[in-house]
């Protein structure tokens, strides 16, 4: 066991990690954050993708004591003031939510994009969920939520920077 | 409401990763179960040592086939009384498949429950294996179970199909195979069971049919069903791969043993190899064609590959039997039906129910018997295709409300199909490495088990004192809406708001009797149960409104939340009112529940157009424009069955051109990772991808608001419309699923065309 202080959702967190825990397990079995979730821990599905200073990436294949220092955002995290998160918001406007279990890394893939990229094109929604598997939807409503996401978030920046 | 767009009821729960599915659950004392599988494809055990994984610090218990129930079962057990081959038990003492259940433990966590497995010996006798269905049913081939590898041989047949064929002006005859493929819930297999010390058993499991698998527990432990308590807090995605009981027994067994809950959460890999698949299939098939494009007699011979246990050989191939029988109106039909066993993953349930298969080869022939005749193949789907008062030719009944006819017309117009034909002649003419082409294919699914066994649903819907009210259902949401849709409907009928209805799901200690959620009878049953509770409900509200504003019932109406007096809108009162009159004055608890069974089969269409791009260089495809349309009754809910129907296209192209399962020569399964598996992402789905409904033609007749399913309809058309459309772009014949790219090179060098 070794100790290393993760900031997870803007809170140091420390906690005690085996040498091969990954982010996942420690998300899920030690700080209880089961939002996360996980569809395969092969680095395929996107079913665990947190973002990492600012990364999506898929937890299941990274090692926790490798992130300290690092800024780390899950699907807890998001949501601000009992106020959903603009693409949280757009899933369930977009009718984008079926079975579910894809959807905390699908909004974590968008999230990273929308704030490296606010303005993104279709192509670059789909390369970003690319690393994401859904086995309900077809993806369709999921790409129409990032975009509506991306639409709302705009309008939110040019009204607050307006005003 | 009824045609209101609205998303699936628990999406705030999910989008804040707050929904909690069995994997994310930990009660207290919670142990950690894992599993030992087989490694050989065949073979009794002659030795299991398993001192050293019991000596380990930190295990709980240690089960295999000595210590714990040998009943054998069918996991596709539905109810009591119900006849099916029961060859499967816990865990093997002869191992049929890699993958076969041999031993398993709890421990203190799931690190020390992986090492224990890992120091379990055992030591097979190695058997000769099968894992094909040309070499399962070999006279001499080695029996996967007593009494050979060909389970049985059903048949169904309308006219005279051989005598037809001798009068017909053409007849085709080939053979077609589908693989057998990974369901791919983004949710692994998970189960929670706790045996309490009072000798109840409790499970949470990701399934689709908790009555069931009490039914089978009880069977496995001899407990009285008051004893066991099955539910599905959450299901992340099924498609047919949580219907049948997998690892509830093995939690069950280990918590028994180690008086603690045990949870047991697949890998990716486990899940792959070790659940169930969708069987993979080999059939016959031939068509007689007149040269005005009638087809006049079609016969079928399929085999499919049920793997290692019976499981539900017979259902999936009994069930594709009766789907031949919906599409055309063709008088002399025959179709056989041969499930097998092999050495490989037991084959299951899994969207589409065997019509995958069965229409893969037919759909293939419409295609071909096309080019013979030189005709358009939507000609010939519009010449040959049910109308609304066909009949079904086998039990002579009306279908119903059939529609393909009008979902084709529409397909055609919103794929732009004339244009796309220019642009297949015309990338042929040019000759250059991509070629464009386009097929057609139509897909046919039921609606219920109607006449194949019992098909019921029970509902039960409570009144508040405040006027909201609580549905208990025994159904299973699984990511479909079909709670919403229940609340839905309910909503409508007592004109309140759906916000004032919550529910109680998929329990057998809190729901009343269900058969499950599976054969798409989720609107078509289920939604129709919601309306006879829900009118049930009404009667009495209105009787109690009646009694509070001393007014018949009749005079009476319920919109807005409220009860109104017809004829003087000043008098109304909002159910709260009258539910505080009800149980002060009238003494009363309102609580109603329907026992409803399903009156009719139904059956729901859909006509897919798929335009692909094909390679010539590499074979690779890629699908530029898709269009599904489908017949699905009246729509309660097109936000929702439109996302299920995009989902289904991308799990049907994924069948068409990438996914499918093999086993090896010394029987190994793969692919065993989801990188592998072909499932289509984001970016590999169609350019354009349309999707639409036949509507404002009556409805259904006998569905909640003329609704019917939509649910695995669209997978059945998906495989032979890619297929059809590559074959055009190219002028080969494929036969096999998937359509892989060394397949279509190999077929563009003249390859045998059988391979
Ligand atoms: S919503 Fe079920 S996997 Fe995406």
């Amino acid at each position: 066991m070794e100790s290393v202080v993760l900031n997870i959702n803007g809170r140091d967190r420390k906690i005690q990690v085996e040498k091969n825990w990954t982010l996942l397990y420690v998300l899920r079995e030690v700080l209880d954050l089961t939002g996360t979730k996980c569809g395969c821990g092969t680095n395929d599905c996107g079913a665990c993708r947190v973002i990492i200073d600012g990364e999506a990436r898929n937890s299941c294949c990274v090692q926790a004591r490798r992130l300290e220092g690092c800024k780390i955002e899950t699907i807890e995290g998001i949501a601000k003031g009992g106020k959903l998160h603009p693409i949280q918001q757009a899933f369930i406007d977009a009718g984008a939510v079926q079975c579910g279990f894809c959807t905390p890394g699908m909004i974590m893939s968008a999230k990273a994009l929308l704030d490296a990229c606010p303005d993104p094109t279709e192509e670059q929604i789909r390369e970003a969920l690319s690393h994401n598997l859904c086995r309900c939807t077809g993806y369709v409503k999921i790409v129409e939520a990032v975009q509506l996401a991306a639409e709302r978030m705009r309008e939110e920046q040019e009204g607050g920077s307006a005003s | 409401m009824i045609g209101e767009g609205k998303p699936i009821e628990d999406a705030a729960w999910k989008v804040t990763g707050r929904k909690q599915y069995v994997a994310d659950m930990k009660v207290p004392q919670m142990a950690y179960g894992k599993i030992l599988y087989s490694t050989i494809p065949h073979g009794s055990i002659i030795r299991i040592d398993t001192s050293k994984a019991e000596a380990l610090p930190g295990v709980l218990a240690v089960a295999d086939y000595r210590n714990s129930p040998m009943t054998p079962y069918n996991s596709a057990k539905r109810f009591i009384g119900q006849q099916v081959i029961s060859n499967e038990t816990i865990f093997a003492q002869r191992c049929r498949f890699v993958g076969d259940r041999v031993a398993a433990v709890a421990a203190e966590s799931e690190e020390i429950a992986a090492k224990a497995i890992r120091l379990i010996e055992v030591e097979y006798e190695p058997l000769p294996f099968v894992t094909d269905i040309p070499s399962a049913i070999q006279e001499d081939a080695y029996p996967v179970h007593e009494g050979g590898n060909v389970i049985t041989g059903m048949e169904t047949h309308c006219g005279d199909a051989e005598a037809a064929f001798a009068k017909c002006d053409h007849v085709i005859e080939d053979t077609y195979t589908t693989p057998p493929i990974h369901h791919a819930a983004i949710e692994p297999h998970a189960v929670l069971a706790d045996w309490g010390p009072d000798g109840k058993l409790t499970v949470y499991s990701a399934n689709q049919n908790c009555f069931a698998f009490r039914v089978i527990l009880s069977d496995i432990f001899g407990l009285p069903m008051n004893r066991i308590r099955v539910c599905a807090p959450a299901i992340g995605g099924a498609f047919g791969g949580k219907l049948e009981m997998t690892i509830e027994p093995v939690a069950a067994v280990l918590s028994k043993m180690a008086g603690r809950p045990v949870k047991i959460v697949l890998s990716r890999r486990e899940t792959m190899m070790a659940t169930r698949v969708r069987h993979g299939s080999l059939s016959h098939v031939k068509t007689g064609f007149d040269d005005d494009g009638r087809i006049r007699a079609m016969e079928f011979k399929i085999y499919t590959n049920t793997g290692g246990y019976a499981s539900s050989a017979l259902n999936v191939a009994g069930a594709l039997m009766h789907k031949v029988f919906l599409a055309y109106r063709i008088p002399d039909m025959k179709i056989t039906s041969i499930p097998v066993y092999t050495n490989t993953e037991t084959a299951g349930a899994m969207r589409g129910y065997g019509s995958p298969q069965i229409y893969f080869g037919m759909q293939r022939q419409i295609n071909e018997m096309a080019g013979i005749l030189g005709k358009d193949p939507a000609e010939i789907q519009r010449i040959n295709m049910v109308r609304p008062d066909s009949r079904n030719p086998a039990s002579g009944e009306p279908i119903g409300n059939p529609r393909p006819l009008d979902c084709l017309e529409k397909a055609l117009r919103l794929s732009d199909y004339e244009k796309a034909l220019v642009r297949q002649r015309k990338s042929k003419e040019a000759g250059g490495p991509l070629r464009v082409g386009v097929g057609i294919a139509l897909g046919v699914h039921g609606n219920n088990c109607f006449g194949v066994h019992r098909d019921n649903t029970s509902p039960m819907i409570k009144m508040n004192e405040d006027g909201t009210c609580l549905l208990y259902t025994g159904s299973h949401d699984m990511g479909t809406d079909t709670v919403g849709m229940q609340k839905q409907i309910i909503a409508e009928i007592l004109g309140i708001t759906v916000d004032r209805i919550a529910a109680v799901t998929a329990d057998t200690d809190s729901c009343l009797w269900h058969i499950g959620d599976y054969s798409s009878r989720g609107v078509f049953v289920v939604g129709e149960a919601a309306v006879k509770a829900a009118e049930k409900m009404k009667t009495l509200l209105l009787e109690e409104a009646g009694k509070y504003f001393g007014v018949e019932p009749e005079e009476i109406c319920l919109r807005d939340n409220r009860a109104w007096v017809k004829t003087d809108p000043e008098k109304s009162a909002d159910l709260k009112e009258i539910m505080i009159y009800c149980q002060s004055v009238s003494n009363r608890e309102l609580c109603v529940h329907e026992t409803y069974e399903a009156i009719r089969g139904a059956a729901s269409y859909g006509v897919h157009i798929a335009e692909a791009e094909v390679d010539i260089r590499t074979g690779k495809v890629r699908i530029r424009k898709y269009t599904a349309v489908h017949d699905v009754g009246n729509i309660l809910n097109p936000m929702m069955i439109e996302g299920q129907l995009q989902g289904a296209v991308q799990m049907g192209i994924g069948y068409a051109l990438s996914e499918g399962m093999h086993w090896d020569s010394k029987g190994q399964p793969g692919p065993l990772t989801l990188k592998k598996c072909g499932v289509l992402r984001a970016d590999q789905m169609p350019d354009q991808l349309i999707t639409d409904f036949v509507t404002g033609k009556g409805g259904e007749p006998g569905g909640p608001f003329g609704a019917k399913a939509l649910g695995e309809c669209p997978v059945v058309p998906a495989a032979p419309a890619v297929v059809n459309a590559i074959c055009n772009a190219l002028d080969i014949e494929l036969r096999d699923l998937p359509a892989s790219p060394e397949r279509i090179l190999h077929a563009l060098k003249g390859g045998d065309k059988n391979d």
